[in-house]
């Protein structure tokens, strides 16, 4: 291509998406219908609508972590953990952490693990009747749950961690070396509540020319510049995505002091949770506890929280029925990466659902998973 | 990346610390006397609040003129070696790919490097110190004064707060299991 030609199809693609952006397209995220079944302060906990006339008994809570939102797990309708658990036929729940404040710094890890998630998780065993639950943590929130079923294995059935730390002592992760070094008492003594875009600061840092140049390009290179009615849907559609992930990356609640302090100190530097000295509440957080079903999910090119991190948790639990599953994905990807959709939500369902009925009761029942339609709305989108 | 790179401008910098601590330093330390001898205690540990601040902010700084100029060597080196002599403006998608992949890589291996941790480290570090040395001034000698509400004082009612909220729910829970109703839950 001559050289004016190629300067021209650029800027041209440069219009196109200006053009697509002035004219303020729609990026909602976390759509799938849901309903605040309890408050707790900040935390709401969200029931989501099931699929499936009758899901499978033993619902499904997924805790998140601190950093970031929830709705990574729910981003748009084609790239949704949620929707595919709800069609796989599960009862999902999502714990929604808020947007912290400053009276809310000096929440512990205990009042968020031994607190809010306790009563989230008797909230659902009042709902569903059911002894037990299924826990799904998510990176930080993985920890967390990891932390509760070792607390309360006798309201746990299964633990799912995905892309969730437990052995903060590798050189791996950048976060992992970063935060040996970090005066967390100073930082928690000067903020109070940490600041998300402190925190994001450090994540964009992890890979700043990808992150705040490369992405940015990219995003323009992928448009195309026919002026047809394909091409006018297939950039909207590319601007619409990317804004969707955009909103979600600078979406960063700010952190509970007291909660960063500990979290930073006992597991980044002392790395006290694997060597079950780590203690919340005055309670001793013993792995060994852990004796439910467990399936640690992990992503290969992770580079926040790499494999090193997450492996010694099956080596530290005294379950018997427990899995490794390894996706050549990242941190994100896992979630929303094309291999999301078709491998690792379909390997964790099949991994669930057997093991998704009451202790002692047959998992061979015929259930009739007729699709349900949806007949009420959301109560908790998030725009 | 190599340490021993960053090596100079370090030493220039304890070098200058030294000096500072050797001279200046010791006069702002000198203890005050005085009726105002606690406020003005008080206000001089900002000096060296400051001077700490500012030194690893430098030595930060020129880490990264560091990293940057050694990127851009490379980058001109490729240049070189991959577009050939001669650079038009049709090929400036070949060199934002050069400029790219040399960047990230450079600035990957600085920042996993232990000497970037330890240093960013002890910036933040006296970054926060003078911070909240700077708020405590603020509030010592401007807010009060003023009568205005200030952050220490937000955050002694966020931590009363919090125990009364923690005390609350307790005090709920207790009441549910003793009137036999087993765990609240909303």
């Amino acid at each position: 291509m001559s050289e004016p030609r190629l300067i021209h199809n650029d800027l041209n693609r440069l219009l196109t998406g200006m053009d697509i952006l002035f004219k303020r397209p729609d990026f909602s995220v976390g759509t799938t219908p849901s309903e605040i079944v309890y408050r707790e302060d900040k935390m709401k906990l969200l029931h989501y609508i099931p699929a499936v006339e009758k899901p499978y008994p033993v619902p499904v809570l997924i805790s998140y972590a601190l950093v970031n939102r929830y709705y990574i797990l729910d981003l748009q309708s084609d790239k949704s953990v949620i929707k595919k658990l709800l069609d796989q036929g599960f009862d999902v729940y999502i714990m929604d952490w808020g947007y912290p404040s400053g009276m809310d710094r000096y929440l512990t890890l205990d009042d968020y693990v031994d607190g809010y998630m306790n009563n989230a998780v008797d909230r659902i065993r009042e709902i569903s009747g059911m002894d037990k639950i299924t826990l799904l943590g998510v990176c930080q929130g993985g920890t967390f749950a990891v932390m509760y079923a070792s607390l309360h294995p006798e309201k746990v059935k299964n633990l799912v961690t995905l892309v969730t730390p437990v052995n903060f002592d590798t050189d791996k992760g950048l976060l992992n070396i970063w935060a040996k070094n970090m005066d967390a008492d100073k930082v928690v003594d000067y903020y109070g509540m940490v600041p998300g875009d402190f925190l994001n600061s450090g994540f964009l840092l992890t890979d700043p020319f990808k992150l705040m140049v490369a992405k940015y390009v990219g995003l323009f290179e992928q448009l195309e510049t026919e002026n047809d009615n394909g091409s006018i849907s297939h950039n909207q559609e590319i601007i619409e995505n990317f804004l969707r992930m955009e909103k979600w990356i600078f979406d960063s609640p700010d952190q509970a002091g007291e909660t960063f302090r500990q979290f930073i100190k006992d597991c980044y530097q002392k790395n006290l949770l694997i060597k079950n000295a780590m203690v919340i509440g005055g309670k001793k957080i013993n792995l060994k506890k852990i004796n439910m079903p467990l399936l640690n999910v992990m992503a290969e090119f992770d580079h926040l929280v790499p494999t090193d991190a997450s492996k010694p948790l099956n080596g530290a639990v005294s379950s018997t029925d427990k899995e490794v599953l390894v996706f050549p994905t990242g941190h994100i990807g896992i979630f929303v990466g094309s291999r999301s959709q078709k491998e690792v939500c379909p390997r964790i369902a099949e991994w669930l659902k057997p093991r998704s009925y009451p202790d002692g009761t047959n998992d061979t029942h015929k259930r009739k998973n007729k699709r349900k339609k949806p007949n009420r709305k959301s109560k908790e989108n998030v725009t | 990346m190599d340490n021993t790179s960053f090596e100079p401008a370090h030493d220039f910098f304890n070098a200058w610390l030294d000096t500072y601590e050797a001279t200046l330093g010791r006069f702002v330390e000198v203890p005050a006397l005085g009726p105002s001898r606690e406020k003005y205690d008080r206000m001089m540990t900002g000096f060296s609040k400051f001077v700490n601040f500012y030194t690893t902010w430098v030595e930060v700084n020129s880490d990264f003129q560091k990293v940057f100029a050694d990127a851009m060597n490379r980058v001109q080196e490729r240049v070189v070696s991959e577009m050939g002599e001669e650079i038009s403006p049709g090929k400036y998608k070949d060199f934002y790919n050069i400029w790219i992949e040399t960047y990230s890589s450079a600035f990957k291996d600085f920042l996993k490097s232990g000497h970037f941790a330890s240093d960013m480290g002890r910036f933040m570090s006296y970054f926060m110190e003078f911070q909240k040395y700077n708020r405590e001034m603020l509030e010592e000698n401007y807010l009060k004064q003023m009568d205005l509400p200030t952050k220490s004082d937000l955050d002694e009612i966020n931590k009363e707060l919090y125990s009364l909220r923690k005390k609350t729910k307790e005090l709920a829970r207790q009441i549910q299991e003793l009137s036999g109703k087993g765990q609240p839950t909303s």
